[in-house]
């Protein structure tokens, strides 16, 4: 970006790309205005990428989800209102608001009603450091992986304050099962993510891309690009396992488990506060797919210019939300005893190996 | 508390026991002979039940107590305990129990047989007949707080009874905070994703593990033996079967009314229509198993998933065949006393293209059941040593059916007590060693296969059936009246398990009592065995394994 009459200011120090609050400073000229105006302009790109998530999520929730589980069970779901049935979403959006907010008469006042927005913040705010292509990246501190999987982990403080506050048996065991779950799973998570970490040998985000973009081998003409994902597979498929536990999905789905524990930490919500935590369900599955195409599958690479970054990298987290329902479609929960179990004694067992064998190579490489 | 499991001496159960040697065990415990049309019956003391009983259990076999019906007469009440052998149900012994009108008071055959718990609650409940030494006396069918016994001779059929909120306390009410307690009390149901209906499982629980369970049911009780009390022999009683179990196994119940009455009335049933019945009633085995299946995925999968679509998708097939044969989709109505309602659909051709298809698609679907579901490891995981239940608590249970199965006990009233066209046809008895969760889902994965191969013979045999003798009905009175006093007890195989029904004729067009031993009401009451010591899931996978369906435990 070559300013006119300004140089832009990157965000980080030592960061050469330009971020998004920066170009749209450049653009409304706002950046003149001093910090005031990067303040505003920092607002508006967040909102920006704020709504492309919720919009997806939108999408996602009342209608791709349905079509989805639907073409796996051979049936048809939604397709009266509007082309495919896609209205379905405005419809819904009407529903969930007007329903009744109904709260437990002994339900923990404060905890109960911050629970979903805690759920559905924690995140919201991973998105913010996520390089997604076409010059869509909030911020790309140092310390940016990190970052993710800290406020990402912020999601289980809100499952058991959802858990206890509720006063209900089903949710506590929920809670008390989701809080057991990430923690068995966050470990070999984090772990598995040092572990690419420890090729790039930075935690910044953007680098992390960067690192990916020069090719691995080249094909018969078809250069296969250096992701990680084709460099360590055995990584790859850790933390896609890791993942789905993280974010409960099936075969982890045992804090919500509808069969045996009805919802889990969520039984007793409705109306708006259901939404916020199904929005945070979401927004968890989808900030997922977007580490896991950050770290592995190169973020926003693909065929064609690089402005289309953006559709490749809204593409791969598609394919992981797609993943989702697939094992959802195809596969049993595992009992919560056994989810521990493999948590505990395998998951974290083989990151760690993953983590050990990756740097003994990279060691002698190098 | 005697757990019952202790035999006292050990017999050959595959002994025959004549009735000579019956009242030589009896010996003069025996007061006089009641005989059943069905078995020979013995009138015994209200005080020496547990010992007549542990005698013909222990020393003569008799190891399934079946059913016990209990009934008020003008001048006495009267326990009848109609006993089986799991090796062989063609043997069977009635022990007939009176207590005086004014204080009905009979021993316990809890310690004898644990199915005589449930039993003899819903004996107080309805009739009442109260047990001594029964382990916990209350009723089990009504709410506590009714007043009366709907099927004894003085009670006010037409008095209404409003239970008022007041008076019927919510049961998820109380409280059951304990200071020292470290254990949690949690309502299972009555309006639960899992339950099949409405089911309420009181819970103990020690962290995820499952410290006590007591199934509580009744929520769905429609007086059906009341109605069918009610209703006259020959057209009335015959469309109350199909809501016992409601879920596509219609015309196995209704062959156990069917069964029944034309026992009691000596009626005789043309082959033509025997074949068909047998067909129909292993196309709605498939139908029910099919249900079974899906749900049990449901239950382990816990959520709508591919499986129980596909388990859908199949039974619908079934489902459209029915409808062709019968003209309804569920509540078929379709056999009559001494036949069935009207002959195949024409054109008949179509009729078994249909059903031929059915059969030839069904290996295609068998196996892909097996890759999806039996073959899926983490199923295999979940499934097998769970909800474990020994072949010995199964038959103390009263167990039957596909649960009595997966026990590996090899018991199943279509061969054991053959009846319609079974005997005639080459078919197996599935049987599986697990005793667990596992292997009662391969028993109903197997037994659809095997209905289908008596299907496929009975169309073998309809297309071929000579045009001029297909009679689908004998000459039935237009009015049925047993003679006063006749009593029989019969039971056919049905989707659950041993679905029988005991008929005391009154001289009348009406039954004067009508008594529905259900299978789920037994395989129900064996859940606290196989799942008190496991996981909350397991629980719920069991009790998807049970395969109840509540209308016909609370019927």
């Amino acid at each position: 970006m070559s300013g006119a009459s300004f140089a832009p200011v990157p965000l980080q120090q030592d960061s050469d790309t330009v971020l998004l609050p920066e170009r749209v400073a450049d653009l409304t000229g706002l950046g003149e205005l001093g910090v005031a105006g990067e303040l505003v302009a920092a607002f508006i790109a967040a909102f920006f990428v704020g709504n492309l998530m919720l919009a997806m999520t939108g999408v996602a929730g009342p209608w791709a989800k349905r079509k989805i589980t639907a073409a796996f069970t051979d049936r048809i779901a939604v397709n009266r209102i509007g082309p495919f049935g896609l209205f379905i979403i405005v419809a819904d959006a009407v529903r969930l608001l007007s329903k009744e907010l109904i709260i437990p008469e002994n339900a923990d006042r404060p905890a109960y009603d911050l629970a979903p927005i805690v759920v559905a913040g924690s995140a919201m705010l991973g998105f913010a450091v996520i390089p997604m292509g076409s010059g869509i990246q909030l911020a790309d501190p140092e310390i940016g992986l990190a970052y993710v999987f800290a406020v990402s982990g912020i999601a289980s403080v809100g499952l058991v304050m959802a858990g206890y506050s509720s006063s209900n048996k089903y949710s506590l065991l929920g809670g008390l099962r989701a809080v057991a779950q990430n923690i068995a799973y966050e470990i070999p998570l984090v772990v598995t993510g040092m572990s690419v970490v420890i090729f790039t040998g930075t935690l910044q985000l953007g680098g992390i891309v960067e690192a990916q973009t020069e090719p691995l081998i080249t094909l018969g003409g078809f250069a296969i690009p250096a992701w990680y994902a084709f460099i360590n597979p055995f990584a790859f498929g850790l933390f896609l396992v890791a993942n789905f536990a993280e974010v409960g999905r099936n075969p982890f789905d045992t804090p919500e488990a509808p069969t045996e524990i009805v919802a889990g930490y969520q039984t007793e919500y409705s109306s708006v506060y259901f939404v916020l935590i199904y929005l945070g369900e979401f927004l968890h599955i989808f900030l997922g797919g977007a580490v896991i195409a950050t770290l592995f599958l190169g973020g926003p690479a693909g065929p064609g210019p690089a402005a289309l970054g953006i559709v490749w990298f809204l593409v791969k987290i598609w394919a992981v939300f797609l993943l989702t329902q697939w094992l959802r479609s195809a596969l049993p929960r595992v009992r919560i005893d056994q989810m521990i179990e493999i948590g505990w004694k395998g998951m974290l067992v083989l990151s760690f190996a993953n983590l050990v064998l990756t740097a003994l190579i990279v060691g002698m490489i190098a | 508390m005697s757990t019952g499991l202790e035999p006292r001496r050990q017999v050959g159960v595959d002994v025959e026991t004549t009735e000579e040697e019956l009242e030589e065990l009896i010996g003069d415990r025996a007061l006089a002979r009641d005989d059943h049309k069905n078995a020979p019956g013995f009138v015994i003391r209200p005080d020496e039940v547990q010992d007549v009983l542990f005698d013909l259990r222990d020393e003569a076999g008799f190891d399934h107590l079946s059913c016990l019906t209990a009934q008020e007469y003008a001048d006495r009440y009267e326990s009848i305990y109609h006993l089986k052998k799991y090796a062989d149900p063609t043997q069977e012994v009635s022990i007939v129990v009176p207590t005086t009108s004014d204080e009905p008071t009979s021993q316990s055959a809890e310690p004898v047989f644990r199915t005589a718990d449930w039993h003899e609650r819903e004996a107080f409940d309805l009739v009442g007949i109260d047990y001594e030494g029964h382990p916990d006396p209350r009723r089990i069918l009504l709410p506590e707080t009714w007043q009366g016994h709907p099927l004894s001779l003085d009670y006010n059929q037409t008095k209404p009874q409003v239970v008022s909120l007041t008076e019927h306390a919510n049961p998820i009410q109380p409280d059951q905070k304990g200071a020292e307690s470290d254990t949690m009390f949690l309502n299972i149901g009555p309006h639960h994703p899992a339950t099949h209906g409405v089911l309420h499982i009181k819970t103990v629980l020690d962290g995820e593990t499952v410290a006590d369970v007591e199934p509580d049911v009744g929520y769905l009780h429609r007086c059906e033996e009341q109605m069918c009390q009610s209703g006259t022999y020959r057209h009335q009683i015959m469309p109350y079967p199909d809501r016992w179990d409601y879920v596509s196994a219609g015309l196995l119940n209704e062959w156990a009314y069917a069964r029944v009455a034309e026992d009691l009335a000596d009626l005789e049933v043309p082959e033509y229509a025997q074949v068909i019945r047998t067909m129909g009633a292993e196309l709605c085995r498939i139908a029910s198993h099919m249900l079974a299946l899906a749900t049990f995925a449901l239950d382990v999968y816990g959520d709508f998933t591919a499986i129980f679509q596909y388990g859908m998708r199949d039974r619908e097939i079934v489902q459209d065949i029915l409808e062709d044969l019968t003209g309804q989709r569920l509540m078929f109505n379709y056999f009559r006393l001494g036949g069935v309602a009207w002959d195949l659909p024409e054109p008949r051709e179509e009729f078994f293209e249909k059903i031929r298809d059915l059969l030839d698609e069904l290996p295609a679907k068998v196996a892909e059941y097996d890759d999806l579901l039996t073959g899926n490891e983490i199923f295999q995981v979940r499934c097998v040593d769970t909800g474990i239940l020994e072949p010995e608590v199964a038959k103390q249970y009263g167990c039957t059916g596909p649960v009595a199965r997966g026990s590996g006990i090899d018991y199943d009233l279509r061969r054991d007590d053959p009846y319609g066209y079974y005997e005639n046809l080459e078919w197996d008895v599935v049987t599986e060693d697990g005793c667990d969760n596992y292997s009662r889902v391969l028993v109903r994965m197997q037994e659809v296969e095997q209905s289908a191969k008596i299907i496929e013979q009975c169309v073998d045999l309809l297309e071929d059936w000579p045009e001029d003798d297909r009679e689908i009905q004998s000459n039935v009175p237009r009015t049925l009246k047993p003679e006063a006093d006749t009593e029989t007890y019969r039971a056919v195989e049905g989707a659950k398990g041993e679905l029988g029904i005991y008929i005391r004729a009154d001289g009348t067009d009406k039954p004067g009592r009508f008594k529905i031993r259900s299978p789920c009401f037994h395989n129900l009451s064996a859940l606290p065995e196989m799942s008190e010591g496991e996981y909350i899931p397991d629980l719920i996978a069991s009790l998807g394994s049970l395969d109840i369906v509540l209308g016909e435990v609370d019927r």
